[in-house]
């Protein structure tokens, strides 16, 4: 293992300095914690859900209701002003927080209905719903019959493997930080999984409280949903620095072994994390802007522009970093901090500074991949804690430590959450095995991982 | 407000069941983590598989509970080298990651609706105590721990986990102190120093990977029968975390610490549970809502367990009463 000697050319003399630096540390990353705490006002304690359904009801006998996903239904209230609007999940339902004691219009748009299923005639796509205090409400959609003949699993393969690669992406996205803090200073930071939902979370929190631009237009809503997201980067990558400076520099140089860091990263992951859904509430929630898309259709694949532009973010936003890696003063500084801490120190490459920058890198991807994965499914206050284990999966299996493994792994890790959807489709909730036994299975045979270089590790 | 009844729950959680399977599964912890320096995040995993090899047979198959309880060291020791045959020649960050992962997949298998007839679905298993019940040698009444209120199968459960945590330690105490217990704390100090010796370091670790594990089995085989219930939420990847809360506050590599961390900690989470629950309520005065309100009280217990393992582990990472010699706190 790795020593933690970075710096320690300044790691003597000084305990009772740095103790007093470490408790001003702490009390300013509460004071960071409070920031967010004033971020979010508490949800109301009053408003109830109304649970809208909209499922796919076959004609021929002995078929099941199937749900349907990424329906856009709005709220109104009896003045016709939209309250609430949300997008139906894979279970097919949305819930719309509301005030109660009002009579609500549900109103499904036709638009976003897959292709092929329709309401029924006569149905106008409305329901009237009255939302009772402590029960919220219930509506339900029955799409009529005739929908599209079920596709047979080998039709499905492209678009699966599409899938996976954009859920890889999204991974590896979040995951590259993850590893570069590794190979820098030997850390496995359970908080960046809180760096992600930090991202999502006040990025949503800019977009609902400054409405800068028009949304109506597709331009404007990118410019608005592009200055949210430059926001939740931003304020996960101070949050990443701010740990660097005030938590993770300062147990350095009193010399804590990793193991001690490690434990600490979990307790600040768990409190962040629960500070967070103190203030956001349990509730996913859907960003304002492309909520809901219609497919582009490329022959046997189908992708929504959104997540088309997610994959195109990611994918430059991966090659930029990788670029800088190899090409940058900057980069080499990393690799060489990465392979040898205190030789790199000796050669004049200020480690403090390379590590900072690395911190901060790390904590702006993981707030950017916080945003598309919340566009793509939904920003809920455990989306980072749920990801962390497929991000751990994917940079153990590419080789820790490697910043090109964590790409090569995310995209096995994706690829293979997707393919046991796919294969065992009665078994969907139990799609994050198949990363995690891929984990076990390749470190079984290749210890190293993917691309790790071979060593006697142990 | 009533500080009486505040204080008396807390002293009851900090005898009961959660207490007790907590200290078993933080006892298992300290033998991987305290003595041998093994980094095992999935100690929830063993919790469960103990829980369900009793659950499973007696209460879906009709099984004699004394027929099923030998079950649940073998499937323990059937996991352990699942996870340690693939991880333990590697760095121990391998091994917290691998069991991290075992645990999530065995928690996600039994949870999975598919398979509710089978392994309980979500709502977990009840119905497998009755033979435990039989056991009861008083009489169907009401107990008081000052004002908190038991069953008499609460009492029962008590009495018997407190039986199993001392045998339990005086086990664990002689282990230690044993010449197999120092080779293993001689790999937790210099892994390569034990190997240059002619000790079989990867047979050492494996076996306390096992024994800890087998631990870990017991003590969620406590929290099912204690509860009544076993049930997946009970074993989340938190539940790991916990066991490391209770092993950093009573001290690390410390025979008692897991047993007065966990006393501690349920003491701490029971007593503002309370406390914060008759804060919020709507008799007498009240916290301002804006800042924590009935819905979201419980969550501040999330909060003192993440800032508390922070502090602890910066500021007095031998616990409460371990020493600084003894706590190795760096695993390589």
């Amino acid at each position: 293992m790795r020593s933690n000697a970075v710096l320690r050319s300044d790691g003597w003399g000084r305990e009772s300095l740095l103790n007093v630096r470490i408790r001003h540390a702490l009390a300013v990353v509460i004071a960071c914690f409070a920031f967010i705490g004033a971020l979010w006002s508490p949800a109301h304690a009053d408003d109830v859900d109304i649970k809208v359904r909209v499922q796919n009801v076959p004609t021929e006998p002995g078929t099941k209701k199937q749900p349907v996903e990424g329906v856009a239904v709005v709220a109104l209230d009896p003045s016709g002003v939209e309250v609430a609007k949300g997008v139906t999940n894979a279970k097919g339902i949305a819930d719309l927080t509301v005030p109660p004691g009002v009579t609500y219009t549900i109103k499904l748009d036709p638009a976003t209905l897959p292709e092929g299923l329709a309401l029924p005639e006569g149905d106008s796509g409305e329901r009237q719903v009255e939302a009772t205090g402590g029960l919220g409400g219930n509506a339900t959609f029955n799409l009529g019959a005739g929908g599209p003949e079920p596709k047979s699993k080998l039709d499905l393969l492209p678009q699966t493997l599409l899938n996976g690669i954009r859920f890889g992406l999204v991974i590896a996205i979040m995951s590259v930080g993850l590893s570069l803090i590794y190979a820098t200073t030997g850390l496995s930071n359970f908080a960046h999984a809180e760096t992600v939902t930090l991202g999502a979370v006040s990025a949503m929190w800019f977009d609902n409280t400054f409405r800068i631009f028009d949304v109506t237009t597709g331009f404007q809503a990118v410019l608005q949903l592009g200055m949210a997201a430059l926001f939740g980067m931003a304020c996960a990558a101070g949050f990443s620095g701010l740990l660097e400076t005030r938590v993770w520099r300062p147990m350095r140089r009193r010399r804590i072994g990793l193991t001690s860091m490690m434990i600490v990263s979990i307790g600040i992951a768990i409190f962040l994390r629960f500070a967070i859904q103190l203030r956001f509430g349990a509730q996913p929630k859907a960003y304002a802007e492309f909520s809901s898309q219609r497919n582009l259709e490329f022959g046997p694949f189908g992708i929504t522009p959104r997540d088309l532009a997610a994959a195109i973010i990611s994918l430059v936003c991966l090659g930029g970093v990788a670029y800088m890696l190899m090409r940058t003063r900057t980069g080499k500084a990393i690799r060489a901090v990465s392979d040898n801490p205190d030789l790199s120190s000796a050669t004049g490459i200020n480690t403090d500074r390379i590590i900072l920058f690395v911190w901060v890198l790390g904590g702006a991807l993981a707030g950017l991949g916080g945003v598309l994965f919340g566009l793509d499914e939904q920003v809920q206050w455990n989306m980072g804690s749920r990801l962390l284990l497929l991000m751990f999966a994917a940079i153990t299996l590419g080789g820790l430590g490697r910043p090109f493994g964590a790409l090569v792994g995310s995209l096995v890790v994706g690829l293979f959450v997707q393919l046991w959807a796919w294969w065992f489709s009665d078994f969907t909730d139990l799609k994050y095995i198949g990363a995690l036994g891929a984990l076990i299975v390749i470190l079984l045979v290749r210890p190293q991982g993917i691309l790790g270089k071979k060593e006697r590790i142990g | 407000m009533s500080w009486s009844a505040i204080i008396s729950n807390a002293l009851y959680a900090a005898i009961g069941v959660n207490a007790i399977g907590y200290a078993l599964a933080a006892m298992g912890l300290n033998i991987h983590f305290g003595y041998t320096g093994l980094l095992n995040f999935g100690q929830a995993g063993f919790c469960l598989l103990g829980a369900y090899a009793v659950a499973i047979p007696v209460g879906i198959h009709d099984w004699s509970l004394w027929a099923a309880l030998p079950l649940v060291p073998v499937v323990a020791a059937i996991f352990a080298l699942m996870l340690g045959v693939p991880t333990l020649r590697l760095r121990s960050d391998y091994l917290a990651i691998v069991t991290i992962a075992a645990a999530e997949i065995l928690r996600l298998v039994v949870s999975t609706p598919r398979w509710t007839g089978q392994l309980g679905g979500t709502d977990g298993i009840t119905k497998f105590t009755d033979d435990f019940r039989n056991t009861i040698p008083f009489e169907k009444a009401q107990f008081f721990l000052w004002k908190a209120k038991m069953s008499d199968y609460d009492l029962w459960a008590i009495i018997c986990g407190w039986v199993i945590i001392a045998v339990v330690a005086l086990v664990v105490w002689a282990l230690i102190r044993s010449p197999w217990g120092r080779v293993l704390r001689s790999i937790r100090e210099d892994e390569d120093a034990a190997r240059s010796l002619g000790k079989n370091v990867f047979a050492y670790k494996m076996i306390s990977l096992v024994l800890g594990g087998i631990l870990g089995a017991i003590g969620g085989v406590v929290l099912a029968v204690g509860n009544q219930n076993s049930n997946p939420t009970t074993f989340q990847t938190q539940a790991t975390f916990f066991a490391y809360a209770i092993l950093v506050l009573g001290g690390v590599g410390k025979v008692v610490g897991p047993i007065i961390g966990s006393v501690i900690f349920w003491f701490i989470i029971s007593f503002t549970d309370n406390l914060l629950s008759q804060l919020t309520d709507d008799k007498g005065w009240k916290l301002p809502e804006w800042f924590i309100s009935a819905n979201n009280y419980s969550f501040t217990r999330w909060l003192l367990i993440g800032l508390g393992l922070v502090l602890l582990v910066i500021f007095r990472p031998q616990g409460i009463f371990g020493n600084r010699e003894e706590q190795a706190f760096d695993v390589k």
